[in-house]
Parts: structure tokens; sequence; C-alpha cells
């Protein structure tokens, strides 16, 4: 079975962007989540991510990834409630236990941790956009030129972590074909097995690699810029969310604290630029042609799917629309 | 003058002299005394059985060996002007392209374009001349199609296409195959044989091609070399080999080759195209479609014996990555106990998910499953193999029986490595039967995916008998609890029709999940033009697909 986080070539604006454009474009996201706490600019973040992996077709890595991001920001939320006993606002006294001592659940600590739990799965959410539908071969290609060597281990572990997992699967298949009566196997043999037979792929890579070329001291090859459309759409909303970010910071849009009680502020500033955050999730969106030029120079209106429908709806009305 | 004779007066595209090599730490020289030239254009044809020296030959003329794998070379291999054995395999790359047998490991980017483009971008070309020669060697290959695609998307016969683009975007002038077509289906396998005819026709590219089943490829050949032991053994026209063959090494004699051999037909024919025209001639009498025998049907009459299988309806859908599709789609079938059947079809069919279906690893979403215990051995026999010593995987009297079942009762010691390919094929079914069985009797159903892929003539003769004697087994019913015993059916997923020939009553054809064609073996593979014998291509008779049914209809009409 193919991971949900696998690259998917599709013809949505993200993935035709050059990865440097699309980097710039999901750090920013990520960049709002880990320069604020304030659980109001995290939800936007988070909005955004989904938003943004959604209208580039990750349907699945998205999903993926909210539950695991989700998982975790529950994690983060039970050990700081166990950890942490400040907050002014007690709700259960769980009294001594080993190695915590003394434990207070607190309603400020709760919050604390969700904040941190939220910042955790926007980061996920967008690196699973990310790996969904940015290509990794484009962006090793940006790399080579500055770290060759690193750059081909990468594109060999993102080329062996697949085939090793379908290596497992089939190993575990194996095992559970094997006779009642033959010898059971345990993890540790089938943990040998499957070293035993990456060696032996990774020998065959190397050798594939051999003869493709990889041991020629050739003069660093040239890249091609890999410019799209898309690219300044993207540099654009990363510049205004970064801009934004850093000038709410100063104007007190992270308007948050949890101790010694949990203050939300909602002032114009954070509303704002939550908006603004959650808007940002819509630059993948593709714009519909709406004129197409013909042969002779002329522009002529494309029917869409939505005038026609309202065309259609009208004339069963009998109202003529144009 | 011939244009290969014309060729031939220039440099060769690889010339060994002399070669001797052995890999570290071996008992045995893999090559010795390897003396060979491979004309500019010239198609050859690398023929021998399994660990006869012909891989490692296409390592050493690509500079795999020495320079990858170790060990002690003599000789001297030159590809056009280059020495491969003082040039590494990148240097040699732009003269020398090479593909090997599996083709997930002949790929190392994400991405079809990426793939190809790689040899270029480490030869430090300039990007124009790369998006270039990416374009001209995919519309080559007929693959312009796939490059935005992903690798890990592609079917068997796409990525072994994409490896030899990548082998061939350098533009090469010789190109190395060792047994390409071993994974992939009839279709796929025969589209990999024409193309690789097209380019050495049109583009003057020199092919030095290592393959077990001649039969495909032997029509599209200028000359065979044939490897015995390290060493050539014959090396000439592919009729000449043909001839050497029938008496030197039968098992690489080709089937229509064979019939004619059998029916006292001069001369042995290279193809089916050339079989027919032979057959043309006067004096010798083709007998006529209707003189063929009517076909009995393979599967059991008798409505008291209890099917070791039997489906009804069964749909199972799997996750192919992006969404859940169906793989079996309403199969509806019954086996047998004592049956051999021959389940067929083109990659992705649903050969493989219904053996697995059977076997417990999937579960049906719609329809009836019944089946007893089944034995199943998937496609890689050494995926059952986890210790070191065969009495260790197979511990117990239950173990020694399974043994005893597949002849290996004598290796309770030995180390699974140290077997032949067959030997651990034989023991991998020992471990799948083991405690399966009721004293000596077989469970209900043995099942064999994909068991001959890179398989020479003579360990599939080997499979041939085992099969014959697994079927020859007691076993315990479907509804076992009844206890009361009768042959074990054996079904074996392939892609080969000729081993289906051999050893199969019956052949189930699948086509995208349904079943297309069920009936005797003679029936299916005398009725088509891919899943269907040379024998049956060149005699064109309902119900005669091997070379002994086609000598003895021959034989009727003379």
């Amino acid at each position: 079975m193919k991971s949900p986080f696998a690259y998917q070539p599709r013809p949505g604006p993200l993935q035709s962007a050059s990865p440097g454009a699309a980097v710039a474009y999901l750090g920013a996201i990520v960049a709002v989540a880990f320069l604020y706490s304030s659980p109001v600019v995290l939800v936007a973040a988070g909005v955004a991510a989904i938003l943004a992996g959604l209208l580039a077709g990750a349907r699945r890595a998205v999903r993926v990834a909210l539950k695991m991001g989700l998982a975790l920001a529950l994690l983060i939320v039970v050990v700081n409630a166990l950890v942490v006993s400040r907050g002014e606002t007690v709700l259960a006294r769980l009294g001594g236990w080993p190695l915590l001592g003394q434990v207070d659940i607190t309603f400020e600590a709760i919050v604390a941790g969700l904040s941190g739990g939220l910042r955790a799965a926007v980061a996920m959410v967008a690196a699973a956009v990310y790996s969904a539908c940015v290509d990794p071969d484009r962006v090793l290609r940006l790399l080579r030129p500055l770290a060759g060597r690193s750059a081909l281990t990468a594109t060999l572990v993102s080329r062996m972590v697949p085939v090793a997992a379908a290596d497992a699967a089939r190993l575990r298949d194996a095992s559970r074909l094997r006779g009642p009566g033959a010898a059971p196997v345990g993890k540790a043999p089938l943990a040998r097995r499957l070293l035993a037979g990456s060696l032996d792929r990774a020998v065959d890579v190397a050798a594939t690699l051999e003869l493709r070329g990889y041991s020629l001291d050739a003069t660093r090859a040239r890249n091609r810029r890999a410019r799209s459309r898309y690219d300044r759409r993207f540099y654009a909303v990363a510049g205004i969310v970064l801009v934004a970010a850093i000038a709410g910071k100063a104007l007190g849009a992270d308007d948050f604290q949890t101790y010694p009680e949990v203050e939300v502020g909602l002032g114009p500033a954070t509303l704002a630029l939550s908006a603004l955050v959650a808007l940002s999730g819509l630059a993948p969106l593709k714009r519909r042609a709406t004129r197409r030029t013909t042969a002779d120079g002329t522009k002529t209106a494309l029917p869409n799917r939505k005038s026609s429908r309202w065309q259609e709806m009208a004339g069963r009305r009998g109202v003529a629309r144009v | 003058m011939s244009e290969l004779a014309i060729r031939r007066g220039a440099a060769p595209a690889l010339a060994v002299e002399g070669l001797g090599y052995s890999y570290p730490h071996a008992a045995h020289a893999a090559l010795e005394d390897v003396s060979l030239e491979v004309a500019p254009g010239e198609f050859v044809l690398l023929a021998g059985r399994s660990a006869s020296g012909k891989s490692t030959l296409l390592k050493a003329a690509c500079g795999l060996v020495p320079h990858f794998h170790g060990g002690e070379i003599e000789g001297e291999v030159r590809v056009g002007a280059l020495d491969a054995i003082a040039t590494g395999p990148g240097e040699l790359a732009a003269a020398v392209g090479y593909l090997a047998q599996d083709p997930e490991t002949q790929v190392v980017s994400t991405t079809v374009a990426a793939e190809i483009e790689l040899p270029l971008e480490l030869r430090g070309d300039e990007p124009g001349d790369r998006a270039r020669a990416v374009e001209e060697v995919a519309l080559a290959l007929a693959i312009p199609h796939l490059l935005e695609r992903t690798v890990d998307t592609l079917s068997g016969g796409e990525l072994q296409r994409v490896a030899l683009a990548a082998a061939l975007v350098t533009r090469p002038r010789l190109i190395l195959l060792d047994e390409p077509t071993s994974q992939l289906d009839p279709v796929a396998g025969d589209e990999l044989i024409w193309l690789l005819r097209r380019l050495n026709e049109e583009w003057g590219v020199a092919v030095l091609l290592a393959e077990h089943r001649l039969e495909r490829c032997l029509a599209a050949a200028d000359r065979v070399v044939a490897m015995e032991g390290g060493r050539i053994s014959f090396d000439g026209a592919p009729a000449d080999f043909l001839a050497w063959a029938q008496d030197a090494d039968p098992a690489l004699e080709t089937p229509a080759a064979r019939l004619f051999s059998l029916a006292g037909i001069e001369p042995l024919p290279v193809g089916v195209r050339d079989a027919r025209q032979t057959l043309r001639r006067p004096g010798i009498s083709h007998p006529p479609r209707q003189a063929s025998r009517r076909v009995r049907d393979p599967r059991p009459t008798d409505p008291a014996s209890t099917p070791v299988l039997s489906a009804r309806g069964i749909w199972v859908e799997l996750d192919r990555g992006e969404d859940l599709r169906d793989v079996l789609k309403g199969i509806d079938l019954t086996i047998g106990p004592g049956e051999r059947v021959a389940l067929m079809g083109r990659n992705g069919a649903g050969k493989s998910t219904l053996l697995r279906t059977a076997a417990g690893l999937h579960e049906p979403v719609a329809g009836k499953l019944e089946v007893g215990s089944v034995a199943l051995l998937t496609q890689t026999p050494g995926d059952y193999l986890v210790r070191e010593r065969v009495g260790d995987e197979l511990p117990g009297d239950e173990g020694l029986a399974a043994l005893r079942v597949v002849g290996l009762e004598h290796a309770l010691d030995a180390d699974p490595r140290d077997l032949s390919g067959g030997e651990r094929q034989r023991l991998a079914v020992a471990i799948a039967l083991a405690g399966r069985m009721e004293g000596d009797q077989l469970p209900g159903l043995v099942a064999l995916d994909e068991p001959t892929r890179g398989m020479d003539r003579a360990r599939k003769d080997d499979l041939v008998d085992l099969i014959a004697r697994l079927a020859g087994q007691g076993a315990l019913v479907a509804d076992g609890s009844t206890n009361s015993t009768h042959d074990a059916a054996v079904v074996v997923a392939t892609h080969d029709v000729e081993f289906a020939a051999a050893f199969a009553a019956r052949v189930v054809l699948l086509g995208d999940g349904v079943v297309i064609a069920d009936g005797p073996a003679e029936e299916i593979l005398s009725g088509g033009w891919y899943f269907a014998t040379e024998v049956a291509r060149v005699l064109d008779l309902p119900g005669v697909v091997t070379p002994e049914q086609g000598a003895a209809a021959l034989g009727e009409t003379r």
C-alpha cells in the first residue's frame, strides 16, 4: 500500500510551483504556528494548512496527518496536565504520584498543552502537504549543487524506505503462510531477514548508481530554473503572511496568557491576523480560465460549469439570462 | 555485402578475449577463457542454463565485474574503444547500457522524468541537452505518457521500460540485458523484445541479451552464444544453434524446434513464422484444423466429490494507494481434488490476489468462499527462509514429513543459503506444508505464485515433477470435519505458457478480476495469441499445445 504522504503528481498550482515557492508558502504557515501561542491564530494556521492540502488534492495526506496530529496534541495536553501543576483553576487533585509528586490538574495547564499540541498538529499537516505535493526530485536537484552526496543519500533513502516497507509486508505475509508445523518466526529473525534483504537491495541500487555514472567526477550540471506561473503567488502569500505575523507580534496580536489564569485576547489585530492566515490557505486555488484567445487574437468567454447550470436553471424557469 | 557484414568491418561494439573471472572467495571460476565479439548493430542472444556464466559475462562487459564485485580477473574486455577492465562502470555508461532482471532495484528517483535524466545530470550535461535526450528516449520507447508519473505507480513492464530508457538515454552503442522479461507477463515480455529489435534495427544499437525463454527472442537474434560452466559452448547462427542444442543440450531447445525434431522435419525453425513457412513446403502436410482431437474436460464430473476450493461471486478490494480498488470482481470458481490448474492472465489481472484470498491473507468483501487448508508459496520463496539450518526451519515429525514430500529429507543439517535455487524453493514449499498435512497427506490445496521466475528449462522440468508428485498425494477436503482424504489440488499462478502446458490439466484465465476462460489446458492454450504455446501458434490446431502432441498430429497426416 502506498504511503498517504508519498508524493503524487497532480496538475495543481502547489505541485506546479517551484520547490522554493512551495517551501516558502508552507514554511510561512509553520512559522506562524511557531511564532504564536494564541489558540485563535494557531487554529487559523491549521485551517490554512488543511485548506492548502485539500485544494492541492492531498486529501488523504491531510486526513491521516490530522488524525496523527490530533492524537499527538491530545498526548501533549495529557502530559502537560500531569506534569505542570501551575494555574489557579484546579479541576482535580490526584494526590502524590511516583516521580511526578503532587499532581493537580489545572484548566490552565490543559489550555497550555492544547496550544503546544495545536502547534505540533499544524506543523504535521503542513509537512504532510509538503510531502504529498512537492516533487522530492526537484527539491534534491535544488540541493545537489550545495551538497551533492547528502542529496544523493536523501534520494536513496526516499527510494529505499518504501521498498523496505514493501519487503517487510512481504516477509510478514510469508511468516503468516508458514505451516503450523514449521518453526514460528519471531520478530528478531524477521528483522534480521529484512535487514539482510535491504542490504542486498542496497547493493543492487548501488550497482545501478555506478552504471548511471555516479562515480564520475563530472563538473556540476547546471539546472534549469524550475519556474512556474504560480511561483509569484506563493512567494507573495508567504511574504504577506510573514510580514503580517511579525507586525502582529509587535502589535500584540499574540495576546495569550495561560498562567496563572487563561486569558485569550480577541482584539482586532488578533482577529485580522487570524483571518489573513486562514485565507492564505486558499493560495493553491486554481483559477478557472474565463476567456479563450483564438488564433486571430480575439478573446471569447469560456462556458463554465457554473454558468451553464445557471443558464439551464434560468431556461427551466423561462427566464433568459446571459 | 550485407549491412551486417559491413558493420562487422568496423570496431566491434564488444570484444572479449581470453576472459577468466572468479568472484571473491568463490571455489570455482565463474568465467573461463571466454572470447567473444559483438559487431556494431548486431543482436546477440546469450543462452545457457542457470549459473552458466551469462550474468557474469554481462557484468564484465559493463564494468561491474571486477570494479563493483571485486574478485580476480584475467584477459581483455573492450567496449568500443574503452578498456572495460581498466575503466569503471561510470565511464563506460556512455558506451554501454545495462538492464538487470529486477526492475525494482534499477530506479533511484521518485519520478520517471528524473530517473531518466539522472545519468545525464551526473555526467554534467547542459539542461537543454538533457531535456532533448529525455524526450527522444521517451518517444523511442513509447513512454512519454509516463514521464510525470512516480515510479511506485508503474507496473513491472512499465518500470522495465523506464529502466531501459535510463540505460539508453546516454545513447550507448551497446545494450546488455540480463533476463529482462523474466518478471513480465507474455504481453509485456513480447513488447520488450519487439522494442529491442526496433532499437537494434532503427538506431543500430548492438544488443547482447541473456534469456531463458529462447522461443521469445530467438527469431529476433542475428546470432546465439551458448554458455556452459563459464565457457562458451556454441557461437553461431540461430538455426545452427538449434541443431547443436538438439544433441548437446536439449534443455535449450525451443518448443517449435523440439516439435520439428520429434516429427523429423528439417531445418529446425527459429520462430513461429519460420516454422509455418517450412510446414507450407511441398512434401510436408499440415494437418487440417478439424483433424484435431476432442479435448477432455479435466474437471471432475463426480458430483459426490467435495471441492477443495469453492468460490461463488467473490469480490476483493485492495487499497492501491489513493483509493480502494476492486481487484476480484465476482469470481466463480470450483477446484476439485487432484486437479492441476494454471491460473493465468496479464499482470494485475488478479491471479495473486485470488491465491492470497484462498490462503486467508485477504478477506472477500462479498461472495462466498469455501476452502480447506491451503499451503501457499508466494513469489519470493526466500521470504520463508529465516534460519540458518533446514532442521531449525522444520523441527519435529511434521517438519520431517514435509521435507519428505519435497524430497529434501537428506538436507536437515544444510544451511538454506547453500542449497540450489530449486532446492530453496522446495524447502519453502515444505515450510508452507508443515503441520497442514495428515501424516504424509497434503492439505486440500497447494498454491504456487509465479514459481518459474528466472528458472531455466531444467529447473522447470523438476518443478513439473514436483507438482505431479504433490497432486498425487492425499489431502484433507474443504469440510475438514469429514476427515476424508482425496488427492491434493495444485494451483499455480503463472505467465509461462510453456510451463502451464507442461504441468496443467486445466487453465483458468483471468482478465481484470474476472474469469474470462476456464477449461482444459489444451483448449485454452491453443485458442489465442498471447496465452498460447509456441507449438499452438505454429500449428494452430485446437487441443495441440506441446511438441509431443504436435509431433503426433503431424505424424497422423504423414
